[in-house]
This record gives structure tokens, C-alpha cells and sequence, in this order.
């Protein structure tokens, strides 16, 4: 028997006072553990996605927006310019239009808006895509459905077509090619990518042909894409698709490749400066500055929870010490009394305030690895849906530009954010449990110095 | 082997100053039985609490074999109320988590003794102050008034110490259960050799000492025997 083995023992004294104090100390050791790792989790997601934008910059005409398309395009011209800048080391443009099928009933688009600017943007093809409106977001996205009601029994939605000089990718999303091959995206030809859901749905094949446009457009290969809202659409070379929708010259969207990401800030208002007030110029990090914005905000609310718990678990061991040192000063007083040293009966409490924290800590530990995830989900969902634009929603019908793409990216890896309990964080939430209890304990060795062994002798 | 002179402490409360020891001297012989007796109030509690370096006297001084207390520094303290000192009190003050044994063992805990001398003293003191095996298991709260009386004395003579101080040690107890514990403390003060001090009221009891002082307001009395 010695002072740590009195202390554990003390800590055991008052049962049903013991078990209070670790289920509460427990729950703030569980808030504060569960707020580390969502910080810990939301901050490797910032970095990730930072990391992982690249180094691009992208161009759209101003004002543009999903819903309304097409409205004063850039050129290709304008373009060129910003080809030749220093730095850029590569300027894939695209064309965006949208087809509806030969015969479904387009009377009341439901999409509202997102005419094109062709009379005649007309296809054979059929969509891959199927839609109930009864759930809102089962096949390829939210629907809102103006004025309620059900769809057109042969009601199929619009297809995406993409005319782009770089149709390796779409919205930012590399393609695999499964079958034939790829296009040369500057070159003027009727040949066409489409994805393996659009092949099946319509039965072609490679080399297989459909209308758009009023002309005959060939299959020139077949692409699968993890993206979900690429597969409702059809890559064109820019050239073909300038042609075929009577859009001369005019461009959707741009994006321009940066040699370095050094260079990226300096290229970004070269680009700016070149072409003026007709375009927004974005480059990848304002993109993803701006994307992880929400994340940002999980990131202070989880610090400043994590401090606050801490804290209250701090203040709750310090009370809770302060409450049995009061009520066994007589005891203080005795153990001096017959010869015990300040600092003999302080080791006594500290190790009281050490056990009932460690007790606390390891419910906080079970409670924090349950909780993490959960809480951090919730934090996450609820503050990105409310966030920038391009975060929420999006999906199916609505393929936007290439220049949307980077939203989609980073909106898809939210949904990665897996908060991962590892040993080093249980390690930092022991070693903090300790602290919070020595400091605790701490104070109170003041208030066990202060016991005079006279007062023994008092009022019995 | 204890020599007071003019000792002097008081109180501050609010206002008043309480002179609750106000010039005593005294004299006590090695292997004495001696005892403190006075109304309540007059400063006897006080007085011990001085003696056992409890608390710092506001003037005068203390001679144990020839050492003044008083100017002991902090550490030093603690090893005189460790070594030289036994308490035994009024309200017996045992530890209420430790058991019987354990309480014993506490001042050998603190005094440096090995583990196994604790446990083999404790064993020897608590026979030798009729404590039963099965009970010097149990926890205070499971023992009688006298009982518990008989492990505070057993603690008090833990590390052999020269000077027992007791206040009122019987003052709980009924008359033939303090009488038991009074003739314990008597016996043990001529086998061990201790010289003891017990504050009293019972005028039997202080009866059956070598000495007593009588205290009168912080002062003394008088001195019988
Ligand atoms: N810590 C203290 N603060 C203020 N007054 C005290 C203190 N200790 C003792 N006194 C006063 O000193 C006087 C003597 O007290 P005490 O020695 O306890 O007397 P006794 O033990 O003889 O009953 C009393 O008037 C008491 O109120
Ligand atoms: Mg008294």
C-alpha cells in the first residue's frame, strides 16, 4: 500500500459517485475525440483535394450558368490568344449542346431552360439514363418537375453532345476507351465517342451509326467513365460540333493547362488581362479554395468543439477534485498529522484524478471511434448543402460544361471523407486525458497545502 | 524529556485576538504518564496541537531532548510529527478506505519502513492492543467506538514513538470502555517505555496519572503532583 494504490483505491470509494463522474467525463472525452478525428479527417480531405486539382485554368463566358447554356459564347479566336500566352502549355475547348430524342414528347421540357441554340438538335439516340420522379434521386439525379405531374410515358431526356479538342475527358473525368478507338478532337469529322450505357440502351456497335443534327454520325469507339452524368453523353471533336450545331467559332468553355502550378497564379491573370470582361477565368486552386470552402468551416467548428470539450472536461475533474478534497479535508489533516508530507497526499489525489479520467477517457475512446464518423458525416452533409454552387445536387441530365467539372470532382470526394481512428490519436487523447488531469489535480495540491493538521484537534 | 517555557499562541478571529495559550511552562519526565485537564476553551486542544508540532506557537519554546521545535524548518517537521510523535484523538480519526491494518501501517509508510516490517508491526501492535485477528481486517466503520479507539492507539505507536499526545481519547467512549482504553495507554506508557500525554475531563482518570495540569483560561492553573 503506497499513495498510487490509495489513490486508484479512492477512486472506487463512493461507487454510484465514480460511475457519474466517468460517464460525464466520458462524454466530453468522446465529443472531444470524435472532433479531433473529424478535424483530422476534413483537414487531409483539404489537403487531398488542393493537392489534386492540378494545375488548370478554367474558362467560361461570363455570366454563364448550368441552367441557361448558351448565351454569348466565347470564340474560338478569342481563344488562340490565350493559347500563345506563356505558360500554357496545352487549351482544351469545348462545345456543349443539348439532343433530344427523334419523337419523345418535349412539349413541356421539364428541365425548363437549356434550349439549344439549333432548331434542328434532334437525335436518333435514345438516353440511358431512366428517371423516377417518384424518388427523387434514383436514376441520375433530383428532378423538380415544373408544375408537378408525371413524365410522358415515351418521355426520354436530353443528350448531352460535347464537341471538345481534348476528348479524353469529360467534365474534368478521365475516360477509358472499352472498344474502337478515339477521336482527334480538332479534326472536323462525323465520328463519335459514346459511352458503353449509351451503346447498350441503343444497341450500337463500333462503326455502328446514328442520327444528330439531321446528319449521320459514326461510332468511332466506346468509353466507360466513373462519372455518373458522362455516360448520357456524346463527344464530338470541336470542329464537328461548331459545324453541325451552326455555332461557327464558338466555344462553351476552355480549360488551359499550366506548365507549373508556380506559374499557375501569373497565367491565371494573363488569361484574365487577355480576354477582358467577356469570360470568367477560374484557376484550379481559387476552384478548389472555393469547393472546400464548406470544409473549411468543419474544419473551425470541429477545432473549436474539440477545445471546448477538452475544456469542459477539464473544468469537470477540476470540480469534481475540488468537491473530494473538500470533503475529506479531516482526512488531509490526519495524514499530516501523523507525518505525511504535502507532496505524499498530493501523488494520493493526482492518482485519484488520473484513474477516474483514465475510467472516463476509455469510454470517451468507445463512444469517440463509434461517434467519429457519424458526426463527421453530419457536419460535412450539413454544411456543403449549403454551400457553394456545384456542390450540391448536380448528377444525371445535368452535364455541364467542361468547366463545371472540378466542382463535380470535389463534391464526389465529400462523400470519401472517412474518419479513421488510429492509434496515435487514442495515444494524443490518453496523453491529453492525463494532462487535463494533472492540471486538475494541480490545483487542488494547492488547496491540500493550504490544510492545516491543527484543525484535527477541533470540533469533534 | 519535554520542556515548555512561555509558550504563547493566538488566534485571530475577525476583529479579537484570542489568546488561546497565553505564557505556559511545564515540565515533563521521560517514561511519564501525565495529563492535561481545564474546562473547555481554555486552550488544552491548543496546547497539544503545539507540542505535536501541529502548529507554529506565536512565541515561547519547546524542548524535546533538548531540540527546540519551534525552529524546525518544513521538512524536518514532518519527520518529528512522523518519528518522535503518536496522536491519538478525541473522534479516533482513523482513515475510513484503509482497514484496521492498514491504518497501523500508514505512519510506517510514511517513515520508510519495508513492506513486510509494516505488515508484521501492524500484526503485533494491534494483538498487543487486543484488536482481534478477523477484525483487524475490517474497515473503521465496522468496528466500535472502543474498537476504533484501540487501532488509533495501536497507530499512534506505530514508529515507537518518544511522546504520545492524546486528546480526550476516552471522550467518546462510555465510562467503562474509556476506562479499558485509559488503562491501555497506562500499561503501555510502562512496557514501551512512552511518555504520554492525555488531555482530560474526567477527574478519575487524571486522578491516576504521575501529573497534572490544571489550565485556566490559555494559562496554567495549577500543578497536582
Ligand atoms: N484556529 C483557531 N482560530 C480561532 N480561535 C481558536 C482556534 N483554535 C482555538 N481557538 C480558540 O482558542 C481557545 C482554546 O481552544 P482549545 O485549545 O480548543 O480549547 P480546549 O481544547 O481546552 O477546549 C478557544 O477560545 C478557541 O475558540
Ligand atoms: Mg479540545
Amino acid at each position: 500500500m503506497n499513495a498510487v494504490t490509495r489513490g486508484i483505491r479512492n477512486a472506487f470509494r463512493n461507487i454510484i459517485r465514480t460511475s457519474s463522474i466517468v460517464i460525464i467525463l466520458g462524454l466530453s472525452m468522446g465529443l472531444a475525440l470524435s472532433m479531433l478525428i473529424a478535424n483530422k479527417a476534413v483537414g487531409d480531405k483539404i489537403v487531398a483535394v488542393k493537392a489534386s486539382v492540378g494545375n488548370t485554368v478554367t474558362i467560361s463566358p461570363a455570366g454563364f450558368s448550368n441552367f441557361s447554356q448558351v448565351n454569348n459564347a466565347l470564340t474560338t479566336s478569342q481563344l488562340t490568344k490565350v493559347n500563345s500566352l506563356a505558360h500554357v502549355t496545352q487549351l482544351s475547348e469545348n462545345l456543349t449542346d443539348r439532343l433530344t430524342t427523334i419523337g419523345s414528347s418535349q412539349t413541356s421540357n421539364p428541365f425548363g431552360g437549356g434550349n439549344s441554340s439549333s432548331s434542328n438538335n434532334q437525335t436518333s439516340l435514345s438516353s440511358p439514363v431512366t428517371l423516377n420522379p417518384d424518388s427523387g434521386g434514383g436514376g441520375g439525379g433530383r428532378l423538380f418537375l415544373s408544375g408537378g405531374g408525371g413524365l410522358p410515358a415515351n418521355f426520354s431526356p436530353p443528350i448531352s453532345i460535347i464537341g471538345t479538342t481534348a476528348p479524353n475527358q469529360i467534365n474534368g473525368t478521365d475516360i477509358t476507351i472499352s472498344s474502337g478507338k478515339s477521336i482527334n478532337g480538332s479534326l472536323d469529322s462525323n465520328n463519335s465517342l459514346i459511352s458503353q450505357d449509351m451503346a447498350s440502351k441503343n444497341n450500337l456497335k463500333v462503326g455502328s451509326t446514328f442520327a444528330a443534327y439531321g446528319a449521320n454520325l459514326t461510332v468511332a469507339g466506346i468509353f466507360t467513365t466513373t462519372n455518373r452524368g458522362a455516360s448520357n453523353s456524346v463527344i464530338i471533336s470541336l470542329p464537328a460540333e461548331q459545324r453541325l450545331s451552326g455555332q461557327s467559332g464558338e466555344v462553351t468553355s476552355a480549360i488551359a493547362s499550366i506548365d507549373s502550378i508556380d506559374n499557375l497564379s501569373s497565367a491565371t491573370s494573363n488569361i484574365k488581362t487577355t480576354l477582358g470582361s467577356s469570360a470568367d477565368v477560374v484557376s484550379s486552386v481559387d476552384q478548389a479554395n472555393q469547393a472546400v470552402q464548406p470544409l473549411n468551416s468543419v474544419k473551425s467548428i470541429s477545432l473549436y468543439s474539440l477545445i471546448g470539450a477538452i475544456i469542459a472536461g477539464g473544468i469537470i475533474i477540476l470540480l469534481t477534485m475540488v468537491m473530494i478534497v473538500r470533503e475529506r479535508t479531516r482526512e488531509i489533516g490526519v495524514l499530516k498529522a501523523i507525518g505525511a508530507s504535502n507532496l505524499r497526499i498530493a501523488i494520493q489525489f493526482m492518482t485519484e484524478a488520473v484513474t477516474l479520467t483514465l475510467m472516463g477517457s476509455a469510454i470517451g475512446m468507445a463512444l469517440g471511434a463509434v461517434a467519429a464518423n457519424p458526426i463527421t458525416r453530419l457536419l460535412v452533409t450539413n454544411s456543403t448543402s449549403t454551400g457553394t454552387p456545384g456542390v450540391g445536387g448536380g448528377g444525371g441530365p445535368r452535364v455541364g460544361g467542361g468547366g463545371r467539372g472540378a466542382f463535380g470532382f470535389v463534391r464526389n470526394n465529400f462523400s470519401s471523407i472517412h474518419a479513421a481512428v488510429g492509434w496515435n490519436i487514442i495515444i494524443d487523447g490518453f496523453i491529453a486525458a492525463i494532462v487535463i488531469a494533472l492540471i486538475g489535480s494541480g490545483v487542488v495540491s494547492l488547496f491540500i497545502s493550504k490544510v492545516r493538521p491543527a484543525e484535527v484537534l477541533r470540533s469533534e | 524529556m519535554l520542556q515548555v517555557k512561555n509558550l504563547k499562541k493566538s488566534f485571530k478571529s475577525g476583529d479579537t485576538i484570542v489568546a488561546a495559550v497565553n505564557g505556559i511552562s511545564i515540565d515533563v519526565k521521560d517514561g511519564e504518564f501525565a495529563s492535561i485537564v481545564g474546562r473547555s476553551g481554555s486552550g488544552k486542544s491548543t496546547l497539544l496541537s503545539l507540542l505535536g508540532a501541529l502548529d507554529k506557537p506565536t512565541s515561547g519554546e519547546i524542548k524535546v531532548d533538548g531540540q527546540d521545535i519551534t525552529s524546525l524548518h518544513d521538512r524536518e517537521l514532518i519527520k518529528y510529527r512522523c518519528q518522535r510523535i503518536g496522536f491519538v484523538f478525541q473522534g479516533y480519526n482513523l482513515v475510513p478506505n484503509l482497514t484496521a491494518k492498514e491504518n497501523v501501517m500508514l505512519p510506517m509508510e510514511f517513515g520508510g519502513v519495508s513492506k513486510n516490517e509494516r505488515q508484521k508491526r501492524a500484526q503485533k501492535l494491534l494483538d498487543q492492543v487486543g484488536l482481534k485477528a478477523d477484525k483487524q481486517k475490517r474497515k473503521p466503520a465496522k468496528l466500535s467506538g472502543g474498537e476504533q479507539q484501540r487501532v488509533a492507539i495501536a497507530r499512534a505507536l506505530a514508529n515507537n514513538p518518544k511522546l504520545i499526545l492524546a486528546d480526550e481519547p476516552t471522550g467518546n467512549l462510555d465510562s467503562q470502555t474509556g476506562e479499558m482504553i485509559f488503562d491501555l495507554l497506562h500499561s503501555l506508557s510502562k512496557t514501551e517505555k512512552t511518555t504520554i500525554i492525555v488531555v482530560t475531563h474526567d477527574q478519575a482518570i487524571a486522578g491516576k496519572t504521575d501529573s497534572v495540569f490544571k489550565l485556566k483560561d490559555g494559562k496554567l492553573d495549577k500543578r497536582n503532583k
